[in-house]
């Protein structure tokens, strides 16, 4: 009897943490429906659900082409970024010299609010696909300099004075202590980078484009077709839950020997 | 006998971030004889992984002198630390095996016969995270003795360990450094631990650690679980109690 309970229970647990989120979001969506009809709400100040999903069908946007660019430049830059940063931190851990010559530029940019950049990245290389990569690359890699750098650091003494009582060098010790440890530090780095990604291609696409989800918003705003940015913020959030997953979904494949918290 | 380590008065001072001068290690004297494990006794604080470290060479001491002597090839050590220190990547198996990557061992046949020695046949595909504490520190202890080391080294390796394991643990590592014939020097703040594994006993001051007795310790080479209420043990455990509190009475006297 007593194992009998502890299984319903324990189904109810499991119920309640799966089932939990969906039923509300979904009584959110519903309730987004209803106010907007009770208030008669128009759809240029702010659109109903069934209204967004009819703009992904009316054929004035062609939502795939769109997407593909904003995806495209989101994923390159990230790519350059996390290869940018790792070389960074590695760098950066490696030779107590480089650190220091490299220290204050890293904090500056610490500090700084990078998308503050966009407009000069403009200025400097132009209406390009590589201004707006370039502002992607400076969000990612920064994230990915922090926590690879912490990992590669990071790491249980006791494993390196194991290592140089054997007799092993800085390499032996770098690619059998210092990179195996920084691997969970790098994919925390990577979930932060690749919804940095997102941010900058949107921010980006403000400043120098005109094609992408963010130009679109940006051109939704002079037109008043509010349905068609919230398409956008719809295609948006969706784009960095996948990419978020894929992270995850990576990780674990990677690091089968990992168990966070 | 032949000695595997010479220590001739060696000392150790460190210089904190702050600029402070720490006397971690003055003026010790010992050597360790091939075959035998030599046990260390301190209260916490007292220099005793500092005192490894020097043994590993992976520190310098900042007075006197380390003699090691190779039998047969080249001195090496093993090491066994505190909190097991398992690479959370590797497999059990992959653990075990890394000395002999380090060192370029290509005979692999040392991790199979010792997973066996420790107990973990089938176990060999497990993460750390996947074992329990005893079965940790088994794997690090196996780590130790792969490569066939000149003498392991132990730094308070059952710390944290609840007091059944530990015993039980204590009498596999004991058995395990008689079949592997293994030269061995064991620190401990655990008295019944020191006395159970070592042949003889040297007993450290507090800081500066030194070293300010050596207590014989006259058990057979076997011993089990009736081993601890030999009456030769409970001496042996009792002398070196008497010291240590005899030596802390005094740094206290010294305080006030
Ligand atoms: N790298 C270091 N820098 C400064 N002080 C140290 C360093 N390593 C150890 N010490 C100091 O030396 C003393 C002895 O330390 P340790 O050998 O760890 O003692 P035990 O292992 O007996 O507890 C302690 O006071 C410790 O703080
Ligand atoms: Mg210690």
């Amino acid at each position: 009897m007593a194992g009998v309970g502890r299984t319903t229970r324990l189904s109810l647990q499991g119920l309640a943490a799966y089932s939990l989120p969906v039923i509300s979001f979904v009584a959110g969506v519903v309730l987004w429906q209803l106010l907007i009809s009770l208030f008669r709400i128009p759809a240029y100040l702010f659109p109903s659900p069934s209204a967004i999903v009819q703009v992904f069908f009316t054929g004035h946007v062609n939502w795939l082409q769109q997407t593909w660019i904003t995806l495209n430049e989101a994923v390159t830059g990230a790519v350059i970024g996390v290869i940018v940063g790792f070389a960074i931190a590695v760098v950066i851990t490696l030779s107590a010299p480089l650190r220091k010559i490299l220290m204050p530029y890293i904090v500056a940019l610490q500090v700084l609010p990078k998308v503050a950049i966009a407009p000069i990245i403009y200025i400097l290389l132009g209406f390009s696909n590589t201004s707006r990569v370039l502002l992607i690359v400076i969000l990612t890699f920064f994230p990915i300099v922090i926590n690879v750098s912490t990992g590669l650091t990071d790491v249980d003494r006791n494993l390196i004075y194991l290592l140089q009582s054997l007799r092993a060098g800085q390499a032996t010790i770098f690619f059998k202590v210092r990179l195996p440890n920084s691997l969970p530090y790098f994919f925390d780095g990577l979930k932060i980078a690749v919804s940095g990604a997102l941010v900058g291609a949107i921010v980006a696409e403000f400043v120098s484009s005109n094609s992408g989800l963010g130009f679109l918003i940006l051109n939704s705003q002079y037109t008043f077709n509010t349905v068609a940015a919230f398409g956008a913020f719809t295609i948006l959030t969706v784009l960095g839950l996948l990419l978020y997953a894929a992270v995850i979904v990576l990780a674990r494949q990677l690091m089968p020997w990992y168990r966070s918290g | 006998m032949a000695s595997v380590v010479v220590l001739e008065n060696v000392g150790k001072r460190y210089t904190t971030v702050k600029g402070k001068e720490i006397h971690a290690v003055k003026d010790v004297s010992l050597s360790v004889q091939t075959g035998e494990t030599v046990g260390i006794v301190g209260p916490s604080g007292c220099g005793k992984s500092t005192l490894l470290r020097l043994i590993a060479g992976v520190e310098r001491p900042s007075s006197g002198s380390i003699h090691r002597e190779a039998a047969g090839g080249h001195f090496i050590v093993g090491y066994v630390f505190q909190d097991s220190s398992l690479m959370r990547w590797r497999t059990v198996y992959d653990n075990i095996k890394l000395p002999l990557e380090v060192v370029k061992k290509r005979d692999l046949g040392n991790v199979d016969r010792l997973i066996d020695l420790i107990g973990m046949k089938g176990f060999e595909r497990s993460y750390p995270i996947e074992l329990s504490g005893g079965m940790q520190r088994r794997v690090s202890i196996a780590r130790a003795f792969v490569h066939e080391p000149s003498i392991i080294l132990m730094d308070e390796p059952f710390t944290g360990v609840d007091e059944l394991t530990k015993e039980a643990l204590q009498t596999e590592l004991g058995n395990l450094i008689r079949t592997l014939r293994a030269t061995a020097l064991l620190v401990t703040h655990d008295i019944e631990e020191a006395v159970f594994l070592s042949d003889r006993i040297f007993v450290m001051s507090p800081r500066p650690g030194a070293i300010v007795e050596e207590i014989p310790v006259n058990l057979p080479a076997v011993r089990d679980a009736s081993t601890r209420s030999n009456l030769e043990f409970v001496a042996a455990a009792g002398r070196v109690r008497a010291k240590l509190l005899e030596l802390h009475a005094m740094r206290v006297e010294a305080a006030t």
